[in-house]
């Protein structure tokens, strides 16, 4: 039955050359940018195109160090586990206490903070910046943190709380017959029962944060992160086409890395939103 | 699936709500949640349209205009071109759903090489706007690697970023490639329920490959057709930032200035916040709509 028919096969066939450009296509840039990055400059103007034939590092080093790569992947760094870290302690929270516990206007709560997607930080700019200055975060690394959380804490909390509604109810219940305390129901039950909905979370949100530019711009601009950084690079070294191509690689290697590590999670957490299950 | 809260009504007629502690406990778990979100967007929010309604410079108060700054925009020929651009960009829609759902399709019928297609294909979408804007700004330049590759096969060389006529195509079209995977992932997660015995009746009944497709499956995949569409919808009118801001700056001149990146120049270069509200403003309302289609199909699926 499984059979297909022969009309089918050769349909599929035919189908499978221009997906095939396409995926040659997306694997592009990760071809263009290593390649690059390992011409000199004057190999890179002598053949632009071509491929590599002296491979150097330098431009890595150069990256890193003078081009102060090495300050932008810190800032990204403490930035993206701060702010993950707050985002999986906060939506874990209000997880629990939108699916489990029973109080008054639960739904609006729910509703409430799920309408905050309408608010994208664009529609904010002007308003968002000025309460950064007020609250004298402007230029901190707990700024963007904070920022970070808010913006992107509707997905999370979402998630939690369609994943924790759809646990056992005994477990809660046998919990508070015993007469724990809900911190530490929260704390040894649904924290670790929540680990599959949290690794998901754990990872996009990784993805989000560090290839943020825009609350990045706003609000760390003295130091900068490193979608920041290769932004200002483009401007400084406008010619210096392997430079950038290094700054490149070493900004996408984390999230390439993570990318081949976790693709099923990324997968099915980005499906998520559309099919539940 | 139905929810725990639907198999268990006596406790909700019984008025719902837990012990005082019970609420408390909800209120203080929901407290960091409540005030990230209040204070970084909901206030910001009305903050924003009590700018809007004024000519403030950024640092003394200013004085109430009244509705001058949205007149200003509807007059404002910068503004009227993003707006033009935001309605091309929309209508490029359809193909925003339909390359990913036919993707989808042909990898779920079994193409070969279906698997490694679907895991390279959502690729670029993990990469940040300002890394695959980078090197599309290089590759897309008058010398750079497209018209290099369109020589070899006698195309004359085309100034895609440059060019006001192929700016805003070029800008949609590498959007567009960057984004497309994750589309591909949420049609096949959404073909994965369309049950394979409806598929295998089409079969047996000697239904044609394409009568199969669009007579069978693509109908079962409507709610997700609307999903995406949605989702889409969203993306590119607040997501599109980065890859503006180093693909093309939103020249040259207009063409590929967009609501949101009007809103960044206004409010950085120029200094007059009351206008750039404004537009925020506009924005959020265009937005509005599309959201809240959003918000109900998650909420339908969280089954609250």
């Amino acid at each position: 039955m499984s059979r297909r028919s022969k009309s089918d096969s050769r349909a599929l066939w035919i189908a499978a050359v221009p997906m095939f450009l396409l995926a040659l296509s997306c694997l592009y840039p990760f071809y263009f940018a290593l390649n690059n990055a390992l011409k000199d400059n004057r190999g890179y103007i002598l053949d632009r195109f071509g491929l590599v034939n002296d491979p150097t590092f330098a431009n890595f080093i150069t990256a890193w160090s003078r081009a102060r790569f090495d300050e932008y992947f810190m800032n990204s760094f403490t930035v993206t586990v701060g702010a993950v870290l707050a985002l999986l302690l906060i939506s874990s929270l209000a997880g629990f206490a939108l699916a489990v516990l029973r109080f008054p206007y639960r739904k609006l709560v729910f509703v409430v903070i799920l309408a905050s997607l309408m608010i994208p930080v664009q529609v904010v700019l002007v308003p968002f910046y000025q309460t950064i200055l007020a609250l004298d975060l402007l230029n901190t690394r707990t700024g963007l943190i904070l920022s970070y959380t808010a913006f992107f804490l509707p997905f999370s909390v979402y998630l939690m709380t369609a994943f924790y509604s759809a646990l056992p109810r005994e477990l809660v219940e046998a919990a508070r017959v015993d007469g724990a305390r809900f911190i530490h129901v929260w704390w040894f039950i649904m924290l670790p029962m929540g680990r599959p909905a949290l690794l998901t979370l754990a990872i996009l949100n990784t993805l989000y944060c560090w290839n943020d530019v825009l609350i990045s711009l706003l609000v760390l601009q003295d130091e900068r992160t490193l979608m920041v950084g290769i932004t200002a690079l483009r401007g400084e070294y406008t010619t210096n086409v392997p430079l950038l191509s290094a700054a490149i690689v070493l900004a996408a290697a984390p999230i390439v890395i993570l990318y081949v590590l976790f693709q099923r999670k990324i997968v099915a957490g980005i499906a998520t939103g559309a099919v539940k299950g | 699936m139905s929810s725990p809260e639907k198999t268990t009504p006596p406790r909700k007629r019984r008025g719902g709500d837990g012990s005082k502690a019970e609420i408390r406990m909800a209120f203080l778990f929901l407290l960091p949640a409540l005030l990230l979100v209040l204070v970084f967007r909901v206030f910001p929010l009305a903050w924003g349209f009590v700018l809007s309604l004024t000519n403030t410079d950024g640092i003394g108060k200013g004085d109430w205009v009244g509705f001058a700054n949205y007149t200003r925009a509807v007059n404002d020929p910068t503004f009227q071109d993003s707006i033009v651009n935001t309605l091309l960009l929309l209508a490029t829609l359809p193909i925003w759903v339909m390359l990913p759902m036919l993707l989808a399709i042909l990898i779920h019928q079994g193409v070969p090489g279906g698997k490694l297609f679907r895991a390279v294909y959502f690729f670029p979408a993990v990469l940040s706007s300002v890394i695959i804007g980078s090197i599309f700004n290089i590759v897309l330049r008058y010398d750079g690697s497209l018209n290099n590759a369109l020589a070899a096969v006698g195309i004359d060389a085309v100034d895609w970023l440059g060019g006001s006529a192929t700016a805003l195509g070029s800008l949609i079209a590498v959007q567009l490639w960057s984004t497309f995977g994750m589309g591909v992932l949420i049609f096949l997660s959404g073909l994965s329920t369309v049950p394979d015995d409806i598929i295998e009746a089409a079969r047996i009944d000697g239904a044609r490959f394409w009568q199969r497709l669009f007579l069978i499956i693509v109908p079962s995949l409507r709610p997700i057709i609307e999903f995406v569409a949605v989702v889409t919808t969203i993306g590119v009118l607040t997501s599109m930032f980065g890859l503006i801001y180093v693909l093309t700056g939103g020249g040259p001149g207009t063409s590929t200035t967009l609501p949101e990146f009007l809103i960044w120049l206004e409010q950085g270069q120029l200094n007059r916040p009351g206008y750039a509200s404004a537009i925020s403003m506009i924005l959020f309302v265009m937005m509005g709509g599309i959201a809240y289609l959003q918000i109900r199909i998650m909420t339908r699926n969280a089954s609250l």
